[in-house]
C-alpha cells in the first residue's frame, strides 16, 4: 500500500524549527483544523475570475504608498511662498497643500516615483473594479445566494470613486481645484438644503480653509476603513459560499471544481500580486501622470482648457456637458439645471446597479439558488441590457473628453456636444437590438453544432457527384445522423482541435501543448515525443 | 499519467469524519496523508499529476532553471534599483536633463524585479508544481433543520428569559431611549453647520473700489486694446486672496470698433464706453468662464463648454448654463481709474435653491 | 543546441512557430515602411518651426517696402484690397494690424489663405522671412500698428515664475495649461505653441490675430510679454521627470494609458496564468 515510510507520528513533538514554531502556535490557538481547511479550499481557475483580485492587489499598493505619501504630505490651505527646487514655481504664493506635493516631487527622493505608483494604481484599482463587475455582470455570479457581495461591491465601487477624488483633490492644484469648485456647485445646486450642505461641508463660502484638511481625513481614514471593511467581508462571502464557476464537465451546482489554494492557488495569486504590482511600478515609471507642477496652484480665476477629472468621472463630466440647460425657477426658488446631471443621473445609474439582482430575480420568477455561472449568449436579455448601459456610459465617458478630442481631430466643439445629445438616445436602444441578435445567432450556432458536428474544412465528393464537407459529430447520432447531446451551457467546441478541451483553457499560450488525444505524456518537451501522424488529434475519426 | 490518488480503503475504516485511526494513518504514503486530510475537509482531489515523473530530464533541468532564472533577473533588478536609486542624480536642475532619468529607470528596474518574482512563482506552478484538479462539496442552502430548529428555541428562549414581552412599561421605554441614543450620535454633527447668510449674495466689490490686475496696477482706459480682455480685481488688501478672488474676479472686456451690446434691461448703463465688465465665474459650475473669442465676441467656458455672447449681455447661448453673466456697474472716477458703482445685483456663479 | 527530431509532429510545431515568425516580421516591415513613407510626407507638409536666431535678426539694412508692396499686390490683395481697406466676406482691412500681424500670419504659413472657414489653419509659409518683413514694413507703412518686436524677447530666468502665474492668468484657458492647444467654439480653435518661436509669440499677443484677445503693451508689459515666452519656452524645452508625457494633456491620454496599456497588459498576464501548460 504505502511505497515509502514516513516518521509522521501524529501526537509527538515536532523537531524542526518550523514544526515548533507551529506547535507553539497550535498550543495557544487550536488552529490545526482551521489552517488545513483554509490551505484546502478549492478554487475554480477560469482566468476572468481573476479580476477581482487586480482591484485587491491595487488597494494594497494604494495603502503602502499611500502611508508613505502621507509622511511628506500637509493637507493646510494656509499660503506660503514656494522655496524648493522647481524654479519654475518660486516665490509663487500657493497652499501647504500644493507646496508639500511639489515637495515630495521635486525635493523628496524616490517621491515622484512613489506619488505615480500610488496614483496609477488608484486608477487602476477603479478599471479593475469595473471590469470584474462586468464580468460578475454578464456570467451572472450575483444571482442567489450571491446579491449582498454584489451590493458591497456596488458599494466598493462607489467608495472607490469618492475616495479617487478625494485623493487627486488633495494636492490643491490648478486641475483638482477647478474640479473641487464644481463639486461645490454641485453641492450648491441641491434644493432646500444645497447652501446649508455647501456652508457645512466648506466650513463657508468656496473655498474657505476647511476643505482639504477634511477630504485629507476622508481619504486617508474614513474611506478606506470602509473599503477595507468592505473587502473583508466580500472576500470572506466568496470564501463562505465559495466561488461560482462555469458549467462544464464534472461541475454541478453543488460542488466546486478547480485547485485548492495551497499550494497551486496560493502560488499564482501570490505571483499575480508581484506582477500587479510590476505592472503600476512600470507604468509610473515610463508614463507620467498627474504633473501638477505643469497646472500650477489653485487659483479660483485661472482654468486650463482641457479641463477634466480622472477618467472614473469622466463620465459625470460627460453628462454635465451634453445636458441642456434647463433651469427651473418659481417665486423666489432656483433649481439648478447642474443637479439634473450630476446628481440625480448618477443617483439613478448606482441605484439602478444596486438593485439589479432583485429586479431581475422578479422579472424572472428565479427563487434558485445559483453557483453556476452562464454564458452571456445564454442570457440574452440581460446581456443586451448590460451592452445598452455600457453604451449609454461610453457615450458619457467620451463626452466628458469632448473638447480635446474636438481640438485634436478637427471637429467643431459645437458639433461634439450635439453629436453626445443625439447618442445618448440613439446609441443605446442599437447596442441592445444589435447584442440580442448576436446572442441569438451564438445560441443557434451551439445547437446547429451540437446536432451537425464540428466542419472539419474537409471536402469529399460523393459518388453522386455532391460535394460535400465532412463533419466531426460531438457524441452519439441518431439514426438521421443528428447529435443527441443537449446543451449543458458550457462551451460548444467549434474547431476540431478543441474537441478535447472546449475553450476552457488555452492551448498552451506561447508554445503549443500537445493534445492529450496524442497519447501518453512523458514529461517531455512538445514537439519531441515520438508519435505518428495521423494519430486522433486534428483528424477526423469517419469521415462517413 | 498517475491515477487520482485516493487511499483504497482507509476511508472506509473511519466511523466518524474528524477521528483518524493512527496505526493505519502510520502506513500511510505522504501523498495519501494529505489526500485524507482533504477528505476531511470535503475536498477530493480527482487529478494530480507530476509534472516531471521522470526525473533529471532535460525538460525538468530546462524548467527549473527558468524558474530560477526569473529569480535571479529579480535579485538582479533589485540591485539595479538600490544601486540607481543611491547613485542616479535626482534633483530638479533647470539647466540640465539628467535628473529627468531618475523616475522612469527606477520604475523600470522595480518593475522588473517585481515581474521577476511574479513570473517565477507562476512559471513554477505552471511548470513544476504536481498538477492537480480537485473538487469540493457545497454545503450551500438552508442548515439542517435540526440547527435552525434549536437556534430559534434558543433565540426565543432567551427572550423570554428577558421577559421584555410581558414587561410593556420597558417596551415603551426602550423604544424612545433608543431614539435618544440616535441623538447622541448625530446632533454633535450640528458643529459642521455653517448658516449660509448673505455670504452668496455679497461679493467683494463695492461703490467706489476700484479696479486692479494680477500685478496690483489700477486700470485706465487704453490700457486694454479695442478686442483686448483683463482679469481684474477689487483693490481692496485682501483683492488677490483666495477667498475673495473665487467670488469676486470679473473680466474686463473692451469691445471692438462697430461692436454693440444689446443690454438687459436696467443695464444699460452698466458699462463705460466701449468697456464692459463681467463676473468671470461661469453661471453654470463656478468655472472661470475665460476663453474669449473677439471676433464673435462670445466667451466660452472650458469646463462644459457654456458659450456667452457678449454682444447679448453674456447672454448663454450654447452649453449648460442657464443664466447671463452677472455684470458689474463700472465708471471712470476723477482721476482716471476704473472704479466700480457698487456690488453685483445679483449673485455671482452657479445657481442655487435660493436664487431668485 | 538540442537535437531537432524529425517526426512530423515536430516540424510541423516549428513550421508553424516559423510562420508565426515570419507574419510577424513582415506584418512589422510592413508598418514601419508605412510609418516611416507617413513621417516623411508629413515632416515635409508641416511648417518648420522658425529659429530664434533668424526671427529675432532684424533685416540687414532698411526693409524694402517697395518689396514687400509687390509682394502684396501679387499674393494678397484679391482678399484685402488696394488700399488695405479689407473685401467684405474675403478679408479684413488690414489698416492698424501693424507689422507684428503681417509677421505672425505670414511667417507660420497662415497667411495667404487658401480656404475660407471657421479658422485658418497654420500650414508650409509661402515666404521666407526677408520677404515676410517687406510685406509686414508695406502694411506698417499704409496703416501704422504694433511693430515686429526686436532685442531680448525673454528676459532672464528670474521672471519665470512670474511669467507662469500671467501664462495661467491670460493664455492657458485657450491653450492648455502647457501650451498644447485647446478648442474654441463651433470649430475654432487655439493653437499649439509647440511649434512657435520667440517672435511669433510675441506678435501674437501684439496683433491678437483671429479670435486671440490683443494684449496690448499697455496691458502686458514688455517686462511681463518677455516673462510670458521665456516660461513657454522653458517649458517647451523641459524634458518630463515622471516618463513619457502623453501629450501633457492632463487625465484624458491617462485614462487611455491605464485601460489601452494597463488592463490590456494585465489582461494578456491572465490568460497566459490560465492558461494550460
Amino acid at each position: 500500500m504505502s511505497q515509502t515510510t514516513t516518521e509522521r507520528p501524529a501526537g509527538k513533538r515536532p523537531t524542526s524549527a518550523l514544526g515548533r514554531a507551529a506547535d507553539w502556535a497550535d498550543e495557544r490557538y487550536t488552529a490545526s483544523r482551521f489552517v488545513r481547511s483554509s490551505l484546502n479550499k478549492v478554487f475554480p481557475d477560469n482566468w476572468s475570475f481573476m479580476m477581482g483580485e487586480i482591484a485587491l492587489y491595487s488597494f494594497i499598493i494604494l495603502i503602502l504608498t499611500g502611508t508613505y505619501l502621507a509622511f511628506f504630505f500637509d493637507p493646510s490651505m494656509t499660503e506660503v511662498r514656494y522655496d524648493g527646487s522647481y524654479s519654475l514655481l518660486r516665490g509663487v504664493e500657493m497652499s501647504r497643500a500644493y507646496d508639500s506635493t511639489l515637495n515630495i516631487s521635486f525635493d523628496v527622493r524616490g517621491g515622484l516615483l512613489m506619488r505615480q505608483i500610488h496614483h496609477w494604481s488608484a486608477l487602476l484599482f477603479v478599471a479593475a473594479m469595473v471590469a470584474h463587475m462586468l464580468r460578475v455582470f454578464f456570467t451572472g455570479g450575483f444571482r442567489k445566494p450571491r446579491e449582498v457581495n454584489w451590493l458591497l461591491g456596488v458599494g466598493l465601487l462607489t467608495f472607490g470613486i469618492l475616495e479617487g477624488f478625494a485623493g487627486y483633490s488633495l494636492p490643491d492644484d490648478l486641475l483638482s481645484g477647478t474640479g473641487l469648485r464644481i463639486a461645490y456647485a454641485i453641492i450648491l445646486s441641491i434644493p432646500v438644503v444645497g447652501t446649508w450642505l455647501a456652508f457645512g461641508l466648506f466650513g463657508s463660502e468656496f473655498p474657505g480653509v476647511d476643505i482639504l484638511p477634511r477630504l485629507y481625513i476622508v481619504h486617508v481614514l474614513l474611506i478606506p476603513g470602509i473599503i477595507l471593511a468592505f473587502i473583508a467581508v466580500h472576500v470572506g462571502l466568496v470564501v463562505l459560499q465559495k466561488h461560482t464557476q462555469f458549467p462544464g464537465p464534472g461541475r454541478r451546482e453543488d460542488n466546486v471544481v478547480g485547485e485548492r489554494m495551497y499550494p497551486l492557488y496560493g502560488a499564482k495569486g501570490g505571483g499575480f500580486f508581484f506582477l500587479i504590482f510590476g505592472v503600476t511600478a512600470a507604468l509610473a515609471g515610463l508614463f507620467q501622470i498627474n504633473p501638477i507642477w505643469l497646472y500650477g496652484p489653485y487659483n479660483p480665476a485661472q482654468v486650463s482648457s482641457g479641463s477634466q477629472p480622472d477618467w472614473y468621472m469622466g463620465f459625470l463630466d460627460g453628462s454635465t456637458r451634453i445636458f441642456p440647460a434647463w433651469e427651473i425657477r418659481f417665486w423666489n426658488y432656483t433649481i439648478s439645471p447642474l443637479i439634473w446631471p450630476t446628481v440625480v443621473l448618477p443617483g439613478i445609474l448606482f441605484t439602478l446597479l444596486a438593485l439589479y439582482p432583485f429586479i431581475e430575480a422578479r422579472m424572472t420568477k428565479d427563487r434558485s439558488v445559483h453557483h453556476l455561472l452562464q454564458r452571456p449568449r445564454d442570457v440574452p436579455v440581460r446581456t443586451s441590457l448590460g451592452a445598452m448601459a455600457l453604451a449609454f456610459y461610453f457615450v458619457l465617458l467620451i463626452s466628458g473628453g469632448n473638447d480635446i478630442i474636438a481640438d485634436k481631430f478637427d471637429i467643431s466643439l459645437n458639433a461634439m456636444t450635439w453629436i453626445g445629445r443625439i447618442s445618448i438616445i440613439v446609441l443605446p436602444p442599437l447596442a441592445y437590438s444589435a447584442t440580442y441578435l448576436l446572442c441569438l445567432g451564438l445560441q443557434r450556432h451551439d445547437r446547429e453544432v451540437l446536432e451537425h458536428g464540428v466542419e472539419t474544412g474537409i471536402i469529399k465528393r460523393l459518388p453522386s457527384g455532391e460535394f460535400i464537407e465532412v463533419h466531426q459529430p460531438l457524441g452519439p447520432v441518431d439514426e438521421h445522423g443528428h447529435g443527441e447531446l443537449e446543451y449543458a451551457g458550457a462551451p460548444v467546441p467549434k474547431r476540431m482541435n478543441r474537441i478535447t478541451n472546449p475553450g476552457r483553457k488555452a492551448i498552451g499560450f506561447l508554445k503549443q501543448v500537445p493534445d492529450p488525444g496524442d497519447g501518453p505524456d512523458l514529461g517531455t518537451e512538445a514537439g519531441e515525443t515520438d508519435q505518428e501522424a495521423g494519430q486522433l488529434a486534428g483528424r477526423p475519426k469517419n469521415p462517413d | 499519467m498517475t491515477d487520482a490518488v485516493r487511499p483504497p480503503s482507509t476511508r472506509e475504516q473511519f466511523d466518524q469524519p474528524g477521528e483518524i485511526d493512527l496505526e493505519t494513518y502510520r502506513d500511510l504514503t505522504l501523498e495519501e496523508q494529505a489526500a485524507l486530510g482533504t477528505e476531511l475537509d470535503g475536498v477530493q482531489i480527482v487529478h494530480r499529476r507530476e509534472r516531471f515523473p521522470v526525473p533529471g530530464t532535460k525538460a525538468e533541468r530546462r524548467a527549473e532553471r527558468a524558474v530560477a532564472a526569473c529569480f535571479v533577473l529579480a535579485f538582479l533588478a533589485a540591485v539595479a534599483f538600490v544601486v540607481c536609486y543611491v547613485v542616479l542624480p535626482w534633483q530638479y536642475d533647470i539647466n540640465s536633463k539628467s535628473y529627468t532619468w531618475f523616475t522612469p529607470v527606477l520604475g523600470v528596474t522595480m518593475a522588473l524585479s517585481l515581474f521577476g518574482f511574479g513570473i517565477g512563482a507562476i512559471l513554477w506552478a505552471k511548470l513544476l508544481i504536481t498538477e492537480e484538479e480537485t473538487v469540493q462539496e457545497r454545503h450551500s442552502g438552508r442548515s439542517t433543520p435540526e440547527a435552525r430548529a434549536t437556534t430559534a428555541a434558543v433565540l426565543t428562549d432567551g427572550i423570554t428569559m428577558t421577559g421584555l414581552p410581558r414587561r410593556s412599561l420597558l417596551q415603551r421605554v426602550l423604544g424612545l431611549s433608543v431614539l435618544a441614543l440616535g441623538a447622541l450620535a448625530i446632533v454633535p454633527l450640528g458643529g459642521l453647520i455653517k448658516k449660509p447668510r448673505d455670504a452668496l449674495f455679497v461679493t467683494g466689490w463695492s461703490t467706489g473700489v476700484r479696479l486692479m490686475t494680477g500685478d496690483r496696477r489700477l486700470v485706465r482706459p487704453g490700457d486694454i486694446e479695442a478686442g483686448g480682455i483683463e482679469t481684474v480685481f477689487p483693490a481692496t488688501p485682501d483683492g488677490l486672496s483666495t477667498q475673495v478672488v473665487a467670488d469676486s474676479v470679473v473680466l474686463l472686456i473692451r469691445l471692438r470698433p462697430g461692436q454693440t451690446v444689446r443690454a438687459r434691461p436696467g443695464q444699460q448703463d452698466f458699462g463705460w464706453e466701449d468697456y464692459l465688465a463681467y463676473s468671470k465665474i461661469c453661471t453654470h459650475a463656478g468655472c472661470p468662464a475665460s476663453l474669449y473669442e473677439q471676433q464673435t465676441g462670445r466667451l466660452l467656458c472650458p469646463c462644459h463648454q457654456s458659450q456667452f455672447d457678449l454682444l447679448q449681455d453674456a447672454q448663454p447661448v450654447f452649453g449648460p448654463a442657464a443664466r447671463p453673466l452677472p455684470k458689474l456697474a463700472i465708471t471712470v472716477d476723477d482721476e482716471g481709474y476704473f472704479v466700480a458703482k457698487g456690488d453685483f445685483t445679483e449673485p455671482i456663479g452657479p445657481s442655487f435653491w435660493e436664487r431668485k | 543546441m538540442t537535437e531537432r527530431p524529425s517526426t512530423t509532429k515536430g516540424r510541423r510545431a516549428r513550421s508553424r512557430m516559423r510562420r508565426r515568425i515570419t507574419g510577424a516580421l513582415a506584418l512589422a516591415a510592413a508598418l514601419g515602411s508605412v510609418g516611416v513613407a507617413y513621417a516623411t510626407v508629413a515632416a515635409a507638409a508641416t511648417p518648420k518651426a522658425q529659429t530664434v536666431a533668424a526671427a529675432n535678426a532684424p533685416a540687414n539694412g532698411p526693409v524694402d517696402v517697395r518689396k514687400g508692396r509687390q509682394l502684396y499686390e501679387t499674393s494678397c490683395i484679391t482678399c484685402h484690397g488696394q488700399n488695405l481697406q479689407g473685401v467684405l466676406d474675403r478679408g479684413p482691412s488690414l489698416i492698424g494690424v501693424g507689422a507684428a500681424s503681417v509677421y505672425f500670419q505670414v511667417s507660420t504659413g497662415r497667411m495667404p489663405a487658401t480656404q475660407q472657414g471657421a479658422q485658418v489653419p497654420q500650414k508650409k509659409p509661402r515666404f521666407d522671412d526677408s520677404e515676410t518683413r517687406q510685406i509686414a514694413a508695406y502694411v506698417q507703412s499704409v496703416g501704422g500698428g504694433p511693430e515686429i518686436p526686436t532685442g531680448d524677447l525673454r528676459g532672464s530666468d528670474a521672471n519665470l515664475a512670474e511669467g507662469g502665474e500671467l501664462f495661467r492668468l491670460n493664455c492657458a484657458s485657450c491653450h492648455n495649461f502647457a501650451g498644447r492647444g485647446g478648442a474654441l467654439s463651433a470649430g475654432k480653435y487655439a493653437p499649439s505653441l509647440e511649434g512657435a518661436s520667440d517672435t511669433v509669440l510675441w506678435t501674437a499677443m501684439l496683433s491678437g490675430p483671429q479670435n486671440m484677445p490683443v494684449f496690448s503693451d499697455n496691458q502686458l508689459t514688455t517686462e511681463q510679454k518677455q516673462a510670458i515666452t521665456n516660461y513657454i519656452q522653458t517649458l517647451k524645452a523641459q524634458k518630463d521627470p515622471g516618463g513619457s508625457s502623453i501629450g501633457r494633456l492632463g487625465p484624458v491620454p491617462e485614462g487611455l494609458v491605464i485601460w489601452v496599456v494597463g488592463i490590456g497588459a494585465i489582461m494578456l498576464m491572465i490568460l497566459w496564468i490560465g492558461a494550460k501548460s
